[in-house]
This record gives C-alpha cells, sequence and structure tokens, in this order.
C-alpha cells in the first residue's frame, strides 16, 4: 500500500538511496500502488558522484511491500521493507543489478527485464 | 547441641534446595544424609532428621512447587525426547521407503517430460537465433539457464546496431514463432534499446552496443551453459 509521501528502499544500484512517492500511474484518483506498479518518486537520498540526484524525479515500479501480496493458491508474501526499481521512460531499468528477492508477478506485468537482473525471483 | 543442629539442618536444607532445582530428587537422602553423619555422632542423627523434616515442612509449599516444576520440567524433557526419537523414526522410515523426497508436486511432470520440453525450448531457441543471424544480428548467444533461474529455459541474447535493425529482429522474431510454433511473446512492442520478448521458455534480449556492455547480462548468467550454434557467428563489433 504506496501512497504518496510514503519512503521506499531503492532496490538496485542506480544510485538513488531512498524514493518518496509523489504520484501514482494509472487512474485519475488511485489511492494505492502494489507491486509492479509504477509511481513517480523524487529521489530523498542517493549515492554520492552517481548520475542519480537528490530531489530528481523518476519513475520507479514497486518490487516488495510490507502489505502482503495474496496469490490464487493461498500463498501469502510480505516482505520486511517498501523497495522500488528506478526505471526510464521505455520501462528499462536504470540500475544493472537488482538486490533481494522479487515477486514472479512481475513478470506477468511485463517487467521481465527487472525479473532477468533479480537474483532470486519467489 | 541445638543451635548447631539448626545451622547443619540449615544447610541441610540448603542442599535440599539445591537438589530439588537440580530436578534430581531421587538422590536426596543419599546427599543430605552422609554429611552430618560424618560430622556428629549417630545419636544426633535422629534429631537431625527431625529437625530437616521440620523444615521440610515448613518449606513444604516451595519444595512442592518446586518439585512440581522439576516434574513439569522432567516430563516435558521426556515429551520432548519421545516427539525427537518419534518424528526421527518416522522420517527414517519414510526415507527407507519412499527414497529422500518426503512430498513431492502433484502436477510435475516426468522427468522424460522434461526432457522432451527442453528438446522442445531448445529447437525453438536455435531457430529463433538463427532468425536473429538471418538479419545480420551479431554475438548471438544462446545460454540454458534453466539451472540457474525457474523462470524461463533458455536465454537468446544478440546485439543490433540500429533501431530499424532491432525492429527487424523482433518482428521476425515474433513472425516465426506464430507461423511456425503458435507462440506470442510478451514483452515489449517498441523497438527499445533493450528490446525483451517473452516467450514463456525462451527470453530473447536484443540490445544496442551500448547498452549491451552496461548491462552486461552474460556476466550475471556466467553459470548458465552456452549451447554451440551450427551458423557462422558474426563477431561483436565489425571493423
Amino acid at each position: 500500500m504506496i501512497q504518496p509521501q510514503t519512503h521506499l528502499n531503492v532496490a538496485d544500484n542506480s544510485g538513488a538511496r531512498e524514493l518518496m512517492c509523489i504520484r501514482i500511474i494509472g487512474a485519475s484518483n488511485r489511492r494505492y500502488a502494489h507491486i509492479g506498479d509504477i509511481i513517480v518518486a523524487v529521489i530523498k537520498e542517493a549515492v554520492p558522484n552517481t548520475p542519480l540526484e537528490r530531489s530528481e524525479v523518476v519513475r520507479a515500479v514497486i518490487v516488495r511491500t510490507c502489505k502482503e501480496l495474496k496469490r490464487d493458491n493461498g500463498m501469502i508474501i510480505r516482505y520486511d521493507d517498501n523497495a522500488a526499481v528506478v526505471i526510464d521512460q521505455e520501462g528499462n531499468p536504470k540500475g544493472t543489478r537488482i538486490f533481494g528477492a522479487i515477486a514472479r508477478e512481475l513478470r506477468q506485468l511485463n517487467f521481465t527485464k527487472i525479473v532477468s537482473l533479480a537474483p532470486e525471483v519467489l | 547441641m541445638l543451635p548447631s543442629s539448626t545451622v547443619l539442618s540449615l544447610a541441610g536444607a540448603g542442599t535440599v534446595l539445591t537438589v530439588i532445582f537440580s530436578g534430581e530428587l531421587g538422590h536426596l537422602k543419599a546427599k543430605c544424609s552422609p554429611r552430618p553423619r560424618k560430622v556428629f555422632s549417630r545419636w544426633c542423627i535422629k534429631e537431625l532428621y527431625l529437625q530437616q523434616h521440620s523444615i521440610n515442612g515448613f518449606k513444604s509449599k516451595k519444595q512442592n512447587s518446586l518439585s512440581s516444576f522439576a516434574f513439569g520440567k522432567k516430563a516435558e524433557d521426556s515429551f520432548f525426547s519421545d516427539v525427537n526419537e518419534d518424528t526421527d523414526d518416522m522420517y527414517e522410515d519414510l526415507i527407507n521407503n519412499y527414497g529422500k523426497v518426503v512430498f513431492s508436486r502433484k502436477d510435475k511432470k516426468p522427468a522424460s517430460a522434461e526432457i522432451d520440453d527442453d528438446a522442445e525450448s531448445l529447437s525453438f531457441a536455435m531457430e529463433l537465433a538463427s532468425v536473429a543471424s538471418e538479419v545480420k544480428a551479431a554475438d548471438i548467444k544462446v545460454l540454458f539457464v534453466k539451472p540457474l533461474v525457474y523462470w524461463t529455459r533458455f536465454f537468446i541474447i544478440a546485439t543490433a546496431f540500429s533501431r530499424p535493425q532491432i525492429d527487424a529482429i523482433g518482428s521476425r522474431m515474433r513472425d516465426r514463432a506464430e507461423k511456425k510454433y503458435g507462440k506470442i511473446p510478451t514483452g515489449d512492442t517498441k523497438p527499445n534499446s533493450w528490446t525483451l520478448l517473452d516467450f514463456g521458455d525462451v527470453v530473447v534480449h536484443i540490445f544496442l552496443p551500448s547498452q549491451r556492455t552496461f548491462y552486461n547480462l552474460e556476466e550475471f548468467y556466467g553459470n548458465a551453459t552456452p549451447v554451440e550454434l551450427p551458423f557462422e557467428n558474426q563477431p561483436p563489433f565489425r571493423s
């Protein structure tokens, strides 16, 4: 359940460390975003000497949420943190590697690039 | 004589308490009785015993609770050890009867079907790789990634030198897959600097040269077994 003003960790090596959601892309008055949704976010904290800087506005895909993700087979996945991967306008990830486990739902949502860079797919 | 015996009996009570704490009630007498016998002559033993009894009676509440605790703990321990032994025996029996796998999914395919699927995917991947070669994609690599990731079997990584070429490779692959195998890919529909076509068992990555070095997928999947290609592969950069 990501909404504007939610702070998220960054799960890639793009150079951003922390994001703050400012808009959810989709419907006009959408309240919450879940795993696999694209958000517009502002970089609150960045690694020095990287292409991404603080207070830059980027797009990101949510890859982990503290809110449970329910599957049809009854499996429930809940992560310890809210995390996102920074992408560009074309949908390519800005980083070259993803950190941590991600859910396989991202593949169905056409984020196979993120899945193929991830070390573990749940 | 009375004060000394009291002191001793207190000491005895102390031993009683410690014994109870250690949870060995059976050794109670053996541990307390020899000690006064050694120190005092026989005539005081009776009194000492009486004293001990009175003190035991005085502390009876505590002792009872402690002893019950001890028994409870003992019982628990024995319960757990029984369970462990039981489960160990159970697992041993299961392993003896059914081998090491005690749970398997019902929808799992037999090994022969898996091999057939692998062969089918391999032929499909080789077909797509040859399509890429026809449209002059460079540095084509087919990787068998099934041992590394569960979600696909083969990766095809190819380099194209311009977006029109990426478009040509992608559209040809789509056409061939649809005509010959009836598969429709998901993934990018427009040419992109990293175009990805997801056919399920085969995932095709078409990169521009700069993107290919940037993402360096071959290194990430370095443990995957590369598949030999039958056609002449073009070198990565034309000089």
